[in-house]
């Protein structure tokens, strides 16, 4: 088990090199950073004074080898615009993310699961429509209208809840609904779907047959064999969500990491850039790695070398 | 079941009384704006929101009258050109940082000083690298001395931002720590800064020209314009920049806010590209576009009236501004006639315009609109809507289409707009001519301030023939300002909130 570990961190530590070299040269091809900077009014040559005091005048295979050597020290540089470093800046956010993604998760696990599993076990019904149209609702309704209507209704006109920022419980309602709408809807499809087959088994009848009460079927035998698509799925969301749901964070004023990184990306802050990549690619491989584990526990069959 | 129904009732209501949604205490008004700031230091990032923020902590030794923009005494208490190479000014006594230290030479010699450092790498370095050295004569009186001629100097000391920094406050925190927690002798004192979401100020009650009026300024870090005017109209927030006019009536019919705007003095203008190959080197083209497209009716039907148009090359409030020189008239037959003379069929002419979109008021839809307009002479005009830092590469790269609409500003003095925009090795510029160049240059150099103006406003006459551009119009700045405030916006854009008061 232990080597099977040791095997999977040496990949995760291949995955997140490869991912910061990609993006170290294609975030160059972007363009000039050191214009973005500076007042409209300056000269050819102060750019190119500015340019050689940041050090993007130097080969880009230089740069990348000094990048290399520096974050294997945890130096990320400072960041081109805030003048602080980077690897703090942009870590000093990952908890509002978190904060915001753990909410998120929680409620669509506690609503998605069973909508899924009542969709299924009631199949054909009324029940299993309005489940099948809300989650179609939920995954056509794009996050950007959502948020803004509901800011909009409980913002402006009721006037019940704050309209942005980041701040008590009041804070977490309408960004926690805009994203539940989308990632809920996706796992009560895929619920539904699991344990459709699974309610189908073999097992299913004999438990049954064996006098034992619907919700512990559902639950002990069900549930657990229709685990593991919606633990892939689920986690899949946990990663993006802890990546940053940038359009989300955007609107709501949410100071996270998704919607700061987009704007380094766009403002050509290229170590605020290579942090989140570095911090993003740890979060999926991490992701990845505890689905991968949670399988063992779901299912006996399962076993790593 | 009545149980189930008493508790989500209870919540109901617990949600609606919760906080969050109270209007803010009269006494504290909160700035709703796009970015928090990049560094609370002053003097060291080119940036509105950075400046707009810390503004308030600190002061310039010049500033503007907001009526008129001139140049008024602020930190300083005069100025005299001694040579063309050395200015001197004298300093306001008896003004104290918020650490309490003593305002004088010391505070204006080290700022310079540290703009001038290569190591602090501020973004003013290159607005200040003429000056040389700077010497304190006294406590009040010191001595600017520049490489070359430098007219500008007064005017860049009157602008955000060379904000006098607290010499002995920084040398004994560190540049570091300063950035984070600013000491200034504005009208504001730094209270707290959560980066990302807010920064408070807090009323300083011995400023020297008078203590604010506000207790408590507030700037919420709202990045999507939709969310701001939702925060505007909700109470969240009282005063927010930048309203979109289609959301104009949605605002002053709230009963929170009204839509209070100034006659900017950013100018937005349609620049044609004479610095590649193409259609547009020619003079008698760019004479014909200037005849065939009608400013007037572009701010009637796609500004609402919402701009005061310009027709020269800088806004009023510009030192150098020209009033004799007249607008184009709208005459699409003058146009046909000089593309045929040029040898242009304008039916078989393809031209592309590049955009930003939402970076000035309805650029986009202006642009798509004169596209339009040149399109009823039978030509084909693409429009090319360009992210905004793109479309700034596309410029300085010299890759941009035939034309392009950009916008300059705030412009108060000449040099910074004339000065760079018609000079072809310059930056942002589309225009090059060596007669031009030279006048410009020679305008450059002279420091007296009313003969400076009086040689840039010749090159705009000598402009006018040439065509480089299709002036356009000041923008209108249009603010959501919440109705207990008494405020008046600026034309600089600036966003003191010395100035305020409730009603």
């Amino acid at each position: 088990m232990s080597r099977y570990l040791l095997g999977r961190l040496g990949q995760a530590a291949v995955a997140i090199f490869l991912a910061l070299t990609a993006v170290f040269f294609l975030v160059r091809i972007t363009g000039d950073p050191v214009i973005l900077f500076l007042p409209l009014d300056v000269q050819p040559k102060d750019i190119a004074q500015f340019r050689h005091l940041l050090g993007f005048d130097r080969p880009v295979w230089t740069q990348y080898v000094e990048f290399l050597g520096r974050a294997a020290r945890g130096d990320f540089g400072a960041s081109l615009r805030y003048r602080a470093p980077a690897l703090g800046l942009v870590l000093r956010r990952l908890p509002v993310t978190a904060e915001l993604a753990a909410v998120s998760l929680a409620v669509v696990a506690s609503v998605a699961v069973p909508v899924g599993i009542l969709s299924a076990r009631y199949r054909g019904t009324v029940v299993d429509h309005l489940g099948i149209t809300l989650t179609a609702a939920g995954q056509a309704v794009p996050g950007f209208w959502l948020g803004l209507m509901l800011i909009w209704v409980f913002g402006v006109w009721l006037r019940w809840l704050p309209v942005a920022g980041f701040g008590g419980w009041t804070h977490f309602v309408l960004p926690t609904l805009t994203l539940t709408a989308f990632y809920a809807a996706q796992i009560a499809r895929i619920t539904r779907s699991a344990v459709l087959d699974a309610l189908g088994q073999d097992y299913v009848r004999t438990a049954r047959a064996k006098g034992m009460r619907e919700i512990g079927v559902l639950v002990r035998h069900v549930l657990k064999n229709a685990a593991i698509p919606i633990v892939t799925v689920f986690g899949l969301n946990a990663g993006q969500l802890l990546g940053g749901a940038v359009v989300t964070e955007t609107i709501f004023a949410w100071p996270g990491m998704g919607a700061y990184i987009l704007n380094a990306l766009l403002g050509r802050d290229f170590p605020v850039v290579m942090v989140g990549v570095f911090c993003t690619s740890v979060i999926y491989v991490t992701m990845n790695l505890a689905v991968d584990l949670a399988y063992l526990w779901i299912d006996p069959r399962v076993r790593y070398a | 079941m009545r149980r189930l129904v008493a508790f989500a009732l209870g919540l109901v209501l617990a949600v609606a009384l919760s906080s969050g949604v109270r209007a803010q205490p009269k006494s504290q008004i909160t700035i709703g704006i796009g970015s928090e700031p990049l560094t609370l230091m002053g003097s060291t990032i080119v940036d509105w929101t950075t400046n707009a923020q810390i503004e308030n902590v600190y002061d310039l030794l010049f500033t503007r009258d907001p009526k008129d923009e001139k140049i008024i005494p602020w930190l300083a208490t005069g100025y005299r050109v001694l040579d063309d190479r050395t200015w001197e000014f004298t300093l306001r006594q008896g003004v104290r940082f918020h650490d309490g230290e003593r305002f004088t030479a010391d505070a204006v010699k080290f700022t310079l000083e540290y703009i001038i450092d290569p190591k602090n790498k501020t973004h003013y370095l290159t607005r200040f690298k003429p000056v040389d050295r700077v010497d304190i004569v006294n406590d009040y009186t010191v001595r600017v001395h520049t490489s070359e001629p430098m007219p500008v100097l007064l005017s860049y000391l009157s602008l955000p931002g060379p904000f006098i920094l607290a010499p002995e406050y920084v040398r004994k925190v560190g540049i570091d720590y300063a950035s984070a927690h600013p000491v200034g002798t504005g009208a504001y004192k730094f209270k707290e800064w959560v980066r990302g979401e807010r920064l408070v100020l807090e009323r300083n009650p011995n400023y020297w020209a008078g203590a604010p009026k506000i207790q408590t300024v507030g700037f919420q870090v709202i990045p999507e314009f939709s969310a701001r005017l939702a925060a505007l109209l909700s109470g969240q927030i009282d005063v927010m920049k930048d309203v979109p006019p289609q959301a104009v009536d949605t605002v002053n019919r709230s009963g929170r806010a009204q839509v209070r705007s100034t006659v900017s003095s950013r100018i937005n203008y349609l620049a044609f590209e004479t610095l590649h190959p193409g259609p547009m080197q020619n003079v008698k083209v760019r004479q014909a576009m200037t005849y065939a497209v009608n400013v007037d009716e572009l701010i009637k039907t796609v500004l609402g009236g919402q701009a005061t148009r310009i027709c020269g090359y800088v806004s009023r409030f510009d030192s150098g501004y020209d009033a004799s020189i007249k607008c184009v008239g709208y005459d699409p037959g003058k146009a046909a006639q000089l593309l045929t003379e040029a040898g242009f069929d304008p039916k078989k002419l393809t031209l592309t315009l590049d955009t930003p979109s939402g970076r000035y008021p309805l650029d986009k839809e202006v642009s798509e609109a004169i596209a339009a307009q040149l399109g009823k002479l039978g030509m084909t005009v693409h429009v090319q809507v360009n992210e905004w830092r793109s479309h700034l590469d596309k410029i300085i790269n010299r890759k941009a289409g035939d034309m392009f609409f950009l916008g300059w500003g705030p412009d108060l003095e000449p040099s910074g707009t004339v000065g760079q925009l018609f000079v072809g090795s310059l930056t942002y510029s589309s225009f090059g001519d060596p007669r031009i160049e030279e006048m410009i240059h020679k305008a450059s150099v002279t420091v007296e301030p009313k003969a400076n103006a009086a040689a840039f406003r010749k090159v705009q006459e000598a402009l006018v023939p040439l065509a480089p551009w299709v002036p356009l119009w000041q923008q209108h700045d249009l603010y959501g300002v919440a109705n207990w405030i008494a405020w008046r916006p600026r034309p600089d854009e600036k966003v003191w909130m010395w100035e305020a008061a409730p009603k």
